[in-house]
């Protein structure tokens, strides 16, 4: 019989009740990767999202030919893959690992499936990723306004440094 | 903004004016995976709301807004900008298909971001931000349900405008000068209030 992985402690869970939390582990398997190993390859599948439990992960993304940009680096506990959830299952960056992760994996299909048949426990996991990615649109929103603002003021000059907007979208990035 | 999509929605319309005792079915399209008796959870606490011409529906920068179906008449978006300038982010029209606005405030903490002022008579249903988060504190399945579809609406937009943003990067870099109404027109496509 498998051991039930512990949700304790992970924000994505907190609303859960005891049920709630096993109908879940259910549908989880867990997940090691070795550091430096690719758990996501940008433009490749998300069918699987990550409850990492243990470790880091990196995020990057090619913006240019030949050069990967670094967007982030994410520390346990998280969620990763959320955006395949909700939208295609297809990854928008490159997500490694930078140290050994410990993670649960739950599949794209059987989540959506338990979505489907309206179960309360996979709503209230969405309620939360929600929550995250409300915070995530109005620092997007916020960070556009502040470009535009920029872009308006060097534009009544005449003249702008095109560098200065890649870095700082770059640097807004929410993944 | 602009959260509608696919979705009937059957609201009885409340009585707008004193002494007006007709009630009309309206249909909406909104919250379509309600179940009727979800719906009507929905419309016991939802309240009406009326707003003339030049009236603020969603104030920018203040609590996180309600959500607002708007039923009738059209409303303009506006974002303020630095030095005391705004602009035009949309304009809606409800007479054309009913509308969403405000439901990132639903979910979200922040203040909300961008004005929704009506540009004529509009009216409206609310479902009060307290209203909801109570729902969710009850662990009432409809209010959950309703969180859902917010996520899935704003994954779409973040994912649209991170694609957008990589693509102005891109251009920024090839041609080492860009087209900077373009350029801004692309950024605000996306925008949710």
């Amino acid at each position: 019989m498998p051991s039930t992985p512990s949700l304790d402690g992970i924000p994505l869970f907190e609303r859960l009740s005891p049920d709630e939390r096993d109908e879940l582990a259910e549908i989880m398997s867990p997940a090691s990767f070795a550091a430096g190993a690719s758990i996501y390859e940008e433009g490749g599948p998300e069918e699987t999202l990550y409850v990492v439990t243990s470790g880091a992960v990196e995020v990057h993304k090619k913006i240019l030919p030949g050069r990967g940009h670094h967007l982030a680096a994410i520390q346990a506990p998280a969620v990763i893959g959320e955006m395949g959830l909700l939208t295609e299952p297809r990854a928008a960056a490159s997500v490694t690992a930078r140290t050994p992760v410990e993670a649960q994996g739950i599949a794209r299909d059987q989540f959506l499936e338990m979505l489907d048949e309206d179960s309360l426990a996979a709503c209230k996991v969405i309620y939360e990723i929600g929550r995250t990615l409300a915070e995530r649109m109005a620092r997007t929103d916020e960070s556009i306004a502040g470009i535009i603002s920029q872009l308006e003021r060097r534009n009544a000059r005449g003249g702008h440094d095109p560098d200065v907007f890649g870095d700082r979208l770059l640097n807004e990035w929410g993944f | 903004m602009g959260g509608g999509g696919h979705i009937i929605f059957e609201v009885r319309r409340p009585r707008w004016e004193m002494g007006m005792t007709e009630e009309k079915l309206y249909r909406v399209r909104f919250f379509e995976f309600l179940t009727d008796e979800e719906r009507s959870e929905f419309m016991e606490d939802a309240k009406p709301a009326a707003f003339e011409a030049g009236e603020v529906i969603i104030s920018e920068g203040k609590e996180p807004s309600s959500l607002f179906i708007l039923m009738s008449g059209r409303v303009e978006v506006r974002k303020r900008l630095s030095g005391g300038r705004d602009r035009l982010l949309a304009e809606m029209d409800a007479d054309r298909e009913a509308t969403v606005v405000g439901e990132r405030g639903l979910l979200g903490q922040s203040g909300a971001s961008a004005t929704v002022r009506a540009a004529s008579r509009v009216e409206a249903i609310e479902i009060p931000r307290k209203t909801f988060r109570r729902m969710i504190s009850e662990g009432r399945p409809a209010a959950f349900k309703l969180s859902y579809r917010i996520a899935r609406t704003l994954a779409t937009r973040l994912t649209r405008l991170d694609e957008e943003i990589v693509e102005a990067i891109r251009d920024l870099e090839r041609r080492g000068e860009t087209d900077l109404e373009a350029f801004q027109d692309r950024l605000i496509t996306e925008w949710t209030v």
